[in-house]
């Protein structure tokens, strides 16, 4: 087992981080399955998710895990119940993986729970360990029973810091910025929420809000990880990991942005565009320079998954300090 | 510790002999093909035991990748004998998709003939589009493979080469619209939600031990992924273990997103990708739609029951 961080004393925002996050390098997660979210009209639903331990977890979806480029990176997953971490997009060996049938799963054998019969257990904690590949945005999820877990919020955020060190450059090389977001795409059918298995109740899937960072409706506009607000001419670097079930459109209130990189590799040149197609389980990084006043909604348009119609859309601020 | 050393897979550290595209013999040349398809109904069994009525292309001289019944592997410049015989209750014709090939509408019983010109290298999809959104919902639909004129193992003429090529025909079902189309009862295509999904005609885990769908491969190679949707809604397919080189969309170049572990195959289109494999190991290719890769909201195996593909080297 690898050495590990005590009780989230890493985890602060700093620099130009508008986001909570663990690391460089050395975590620990806790698999929890307690969490609850209040959502804007007063529901409140239960969450599974990845918490770092401490009180003041967001609980829905994981921390943030930065690690840096060419470092070997640690994750230990700490769970009594059938849960892995799957490091989505970092290429990683097979032992690390995440996917029960292959690399086995963190946890004791629960019966029918997490239809894990006949794999591997591992124990009740593993260090997931693999050297951080390119820099950029990658995604980290439970891989036991995917569809219902991950519906359940049990996903994060990894980013890969350059090589350099550097905390306002993507890559080494690449574009500098002068304030940093995530935007962690993703909805909430209630009915699954009351669920412990994939079954009868999880044959098909009909979201009735609509997030980014585990908050919808009213609640975006307030929420400093989603709101934008930066002085006129800054760049802002929104990293969008797409973790729901539906693919979504993102606009900037119809500011163009630079498309600089997706599924942690830069694109070969930037796309300017003004309105962005992410499908899930996508990553792409975008840079957005602040205009010279005034207040912009951005949306994430939820769509149907054969992509004709919007079924919800999250709309939060950028405003210009 | 090396708790990890004991996972070991019975696919991992074998060599795979060179194996491929399993639709037809490679040839040099054009030349005149004769096929018939006939469009049938069938019942289908599913992955937990199951049985959807769909409706289906079936080629009685062959057959199509993995359990679909038909598929075709042409070269560019081919001439086809196409007949199509409707064995339907209603009117069908045979599209495919982003080309003017086309019949007019076969009425049930009748048969037509279509002779065309095999189109440029790449991937398509033939479908009916005479019953809108039902055709390819029910099934009516197939993969067509078009292999560069020079007869070499690249994706077009001057294009990417590639030492072993694999086809990934993605397909959904919804049961009502089957049992509403087997009654004759009515459904509003509205409510279309799927609960099954095949990859040439199956799901997980016999992807697993089908020779045209396990992707079996060795480190080293370049392995040709054509992602073929056929179905009727998006498929984000994400790669475990490996990025890959996105070469066409539709048959058109793709120059501004190109080193993916997940893309999205939208209605309706083909994705060529080559897959550089750098790492051994057993990873699994699936649909990040999740509920894509359960069967009726189910997992049989007990990981999985739909799009799922393995990649084995
Ligand atoms: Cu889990
Ligand atoms: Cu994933």
């Amino acid at each position: 087992m690898g050495r590990r961080n005590n009780g989230g004393g890493t985890t602060t925002t700093s620099g130009v981080r508008t986001f909570a996050f663990e690391g460089p390098d050395i975590v620990t997660v806790r698999a929890r399955m307690d969490g609850s979210i209040n959502l804007s009209d007063g529901t409140s639903v239960r969450t599974w998710y990845f918490g770092s331990g401490f009180n003041g977890d967001r609980q829905w979806g994981g921390p943030v895990i930065e690690v840096t480029e060419g470092n070997i990176a640690e994750i230990t997953l700490f769970s009594g119940m059938p849960h892995t971490i799957h490091l989505h997009g970092l290429d990683v060996d097979q032992a690390n993986d995440g996917v029960p049938s292959t690399s086995g799963y963190v946890g004791r054998p629960m019966g029918n729970f997490g239809r894990v019969d006949g794999y591997t257990s591992l124990g009740t904690s593993y260090t997931y360990t693999f050297k951080a590949p390119h820099a950029g945005t990658y995604q980290y999820h439970c891989h036991v029973d995917t569809v219902l877990h991950y519906e359940m919020s049990m996903f994060g955020t990894i980013i890969v810091r350059p090589a350099s060190g550097s905390l306002t450059t993507i890559w080494d090389g690449g574009p500098s910025f002068d304030k940093e977001y995530v935007w962690q795409l993703g909805t909430v059918d209630p009915s699954w929420h009351t669920q412990r298995v994939s079954g009868a109740g999880t044959v098909r899937y009909n979201p009735k809000y609509f997030l980014i960072n585990g908050v919808d409706g009213s609640n975006l506009f307030n929420d400093s990880t989603v709101a934008i607000s930066a002085p006129a001419g800054q760049t802002v670097l929104i990293r969008l990991n797409q973790t729901s079930y539906q693919p979504a459109v993102v606009k900037m209130g119809g500011l163009s942005f630079d498309v600089v990189a997706s599924d942690g590799r830069p694109l070969p040149q930037p796309l300017t565009k003004t309105s962005l197609y992410i499908s899930p389980g996508e990553r792409y990084d975008i840079l957005l320079t602040m205009p010279a006043s005034g207040t912009y909604y951005a949306t994430v348009d939820y769509y149907d998954i054969k992509g004709r119609n919007v079924i919800g859309t999250a709309v939060t601020t950028i405003t210009v300090l | 510790m090396n708790r990890r050393d004991f996972i070991k897979t019975s696919l991992g550290a074998m060599a795979f002999m060179a194996s491929g595209l399993t639709l037809a013999p490679k040839r040099a040349s054009a030349a005149t093909v004769d096929i018939t398809l006939i469009a049938e109904g069938a019942q289908k069994t599913m992955v937990d035991e199951n049985t959807l009525y769909v409706w289906q292309f079936t080629d009685p001289n062959g057959k199509g990748p993995g359990v679909l019944p038909s598929g075709m592997v042409l070269l560019e410049g081919d001439t086809v004998n196409l007949t199509i015989q409707n064995n339907l209750d209603r009117p069908i014709n045979f599209t495919v998709e982003g080309t003017s090939i086309q019949t007019p509408n076969i009425n049930p019983g009748d048969s037509y003939l279509l002779t065309f010109t095999a189109p440029a290298a790449g991937s398509y999809v033939y479908c009916d589009t005479a019953n809108g959104f039902i055709g390819k919902a029910m099934g009516l639909a197939g993969p067509m493979v078009v292999m560069p004129a020079d007869g070499s193992s690249t994706l077009y003429q001057g294009g990417p080469a590639f030492d072993r090529q694999y086809t990934i025909f993605l397909q959904d079902y919804d049961d009502r619209l089957n049992a509403a189309i087997a009654n004759g009862g009515t459904y509003n295509i509205d409510d279309y939600l799927p609960n099954y999904y095949t990859v040439n005609g199956l799901s997980y885990p016999d992807t697993k031990s089908d020779g045209d769908t396990l992707i079996a491969m060795n480190v080293g190679e370049n392995v040709a992924i054509r992602l073929m949707n056929g179905g009727t809604i998006i498929y984000p397919m994400h790669f475990h273990g490996y990025h890959v080189n996105v070469i066409s969309r539709n048959r058109t170049p793709v120059t501004d997103v190109i080193d993916k572990d997940t893309i999205n195959v939208g209605v309706g289109e083909c994705v060529d990708v080559i897959l550089p494999v750098i790492q051994a190991g057993a990873y699994p290719l699936h649909t990040h739609y999740v509920p894509g890769v359960t069967a009726n909201g189910v997992y049989v195996n007990p990981y999985g029951g739909g799009l799922i593909v393995m990649l084995a080297s």
